[in-house]
């Protein structure tokens, strides 16, 4: 038994790579999932996907320019991340058109515009690792820039937490305070194209917005408060980078979709068994008596 | 959570957060604002000759007005006639095409409580969270709360009877409910200029009540109220001045000259003769 737990759990761990990935994994599990969960509250949910394709001509130019140079090409996705974010702004407030209409027209150029460029400079294996990510060849740069990008995205997080939450609910409550508070939807952006940059190495430009997404939606099943829907996005999006990699290390399956797969999995499994608006939670529902109500 | 004895409340807050506007917290809830109180101050808000437009469509014209500091000014008027328009433009979220706003409350001292539907209720929050983010603009981005906040925030929400209510989430309230929670956090926010539109909407009749004896307060403590109104049965309870907008122009009145004229409750009539008063 112990023997069988080792050699499942424990032995992968022995080689470097898994090491690196697994650390990689847990620093991008505790800063996406936040930004997620932001997401889906303010019904933006899509504006990750969105995002996660735009990032994408900025990887493809530093890849022709540095080759897989993880610095080089996450300054590109970064820099063409905010250009498009904000010329998704620009355009929906010149044209009073709303924003996801400008982000859904803007994503899908840039991500014909990512594809014709890395196919134009490499070959159909660097689109694919750009696309699908190789988490398995994460080196000590790429790892140092993964956990430095995580850390910084917690840090700010931190900082502006209040502001965004206030945001979220009433946005003109904010903006009412002061004319200054406008950057705090830029910021919060500004996180967004960070993570999927540090995302996209391990995961994959596509595959990256799965360990913000998933971890967030699967979270509203099992509670109905803002610390609690992260704090549980969080650990489910550490048990699906951690397990995802242990499966793709033992059944030789590619660990970005793996390790999304996982977190879909357990997706599935909070829509069914979680605790609030979920299936099971809707045949056991029984009206409370009036002296339940009033003793809370 | 440590409860700071009642004269040490003012000290003791402004030791521990920084925060002056704490000085007047008494045990029943705001203390009078000593600086408000000055008769001759300068009018809070003055419209001068204002111009609104909406695009290309001019909405206003030529409104013009101090706004009685320390009273309750209800804003009236037919669908599209403008309220909202003229209340963006004191919010400073539009930008009058003629004239000018000149508004003397500084900006974390302005409240402003939208219609409820603008709000997103569904957020994860609970009304004592939602009442504590008040004091955000005062208190900064990054400072936790103390004591004296918590205390301050109990004593708001005993004011609008929904103590028991301070862990439920905002989902789960009532219209009446939600809207003395959102009072709640203007009330945290220590407001010196609140604008409400149709406070009242989808409200029961004991919130009404309790709401217009609350900004009845909040008026005598020293905040200059505009409210958007519909019902004249409100008005007649709350208003003591009623700028009335129709046809693009705003026009003063007291609130009696409209009960001389009263027409069915609801309606509010806008074809008023022209003993309106005018405010100088």
């Amino acid at each position: 038994m112990l023997e069988l737990l080792n050699a499942w759990f424990v032995a992968p761990f022995d080689y470097g790579f898994m090491r690196r990935a697994v650390v990689g994994g847990l620093a991008l599990s505790l800063a996406a999932p936040p930004l997620g969960v932001f997401l889906v509250l303010r019904g933006m949910s899509l504006i990750g996907d969105a995002m996660a394709h735009a990032i994408l001509p900025g990887v493809a130019i530093g890849f022709l320019l540095a080759g897989f140079s993880l610095p080089v090409m996450s300054i590109g996705g970064v820099m063409f991340g905010l250009m498009v974010a904000l010329l998704a702004g620009a355009v929906s407030k010149m044209g009073g058109q709303r924003e996801d209409a400008a982000m859904a027209s803007f994503f899908i150029i840039s991500l014909a515009a990512g594809v014709m460029l890395i196919s134009v400079g490499g070959s159909s294996v660097d689109l694919t690792h750009v696309l699908f990510g190789s988490i398995l060849a994460v080196n000590s740069t790429a790892l140092a820039l993964i956990a430095g990008i995580s850390t910084l995205i917690v840090v700010i997080l931190a900082v502006i937490f209040r502001a965004l939450v206030v945001e979220c609910l009433d946005p003109l409550f904010l903006r009412g305070q002061s004319r200054r508070n406008g950057w705090v939807h830029s910021v919060f952006l500004g996180l967004l194209v960070l993570n999927l940059t540090a995302g996209f190495q391990t995961l994959g430009t596509l595959m990256a917005v799965g360990l913000m997404m998933l971890p967030a939606t699967a979270a509203r099943f099992w509670s109905k408060r803002l610390e609690g829907l992260m704090g549980i996005a969080v650990v489910l999006a550490m048990t699906a980078s951690t397990g995802g990699l242990l499966l793709s290390f033992h059944l030789d399956i590619p660990s970005g979709p793996s390790i999304i797969l996982l977190a879909g999995a357990g997706y599935f499994f909070s829509a069914l068994f979680g605790r609030y608006h979920s299936l099971a939670a809707r045949l056991r529902r029984k009206t409370a008596p009036l002296s339940a109500e009033t003793s809370m | 959570m440590p409860l700071l004895p009642d004269v040490l409340v003012g000290h003791q807050t402004a030791g521990i957060c920084g925060t002056a506007a704490f000085s007047t917290l008494g045990p029943g809830g705001l203390g009078k604002r000593v600086d408000a109180m000055n008769p001759r101050e300068l009018p809070p808000l003055q419209l001068e000759n204002l111009h609104l437009a909406q695009g290309h469509r001019t909405v206003l014209e030529h409104v013009d007005g101090d706004i009685k500091p320390h009273a309750i000014t209800a804003l009236i008027g037919a669908n599209g006639a403008g309220k909202s328009t003229l209340i963006q433009a004191i919010m400073g979220e539009l930008r009058p095409v003629n004239g000018k706003v000149t508004c003397r409350v500084p900006s974390e001292r302005r409240a402003w409580l939208p219609q409820q539907l603008a709000l997103d209720l569904t957020f994860p929050m609970s009304v004592e969270e939602l009442v504590m983010t008040g004091s955000w603009p005062s208190h900064g981005a990054l400072k936790g709360y103390c004591a004296a906040h918590y205390r301050k925030g109990r004593d708001i929400m005993a004011r609008l009877g929904i103590s028991h209510l301070a862990h439920r989430p905002l989902g789960e309230l009532s219209g009446g409910q939600r809207q003395r929670a959102l009072i709640g956090r203007t009330l945290m926010q220590e407001a010196e200029l609140l604008l409400l539109d149709e406070p009242f909407a989808n409200v029961d009749s004991d919130t009404v009540d309790i709401l217009i004896r609350i900004l009845r307060q909040m008026a005598d403590d020293g905040t200059t109220i505009i409210v958007v109104l519909h019902d004249m049965d409100h008005l007649q309870r709350l208003a003591d001045e009623v700028l009335m907008l129709n046809g693009g122009h705003a026009r003063w009145m007291a609130p009696a000259a409209l009960t001389q004229q009263q027409a069915p409750a609801q309606a509010v009539p806008f074809t008023l003769g022209g003993h309106h008063a005018g405010i100088a």
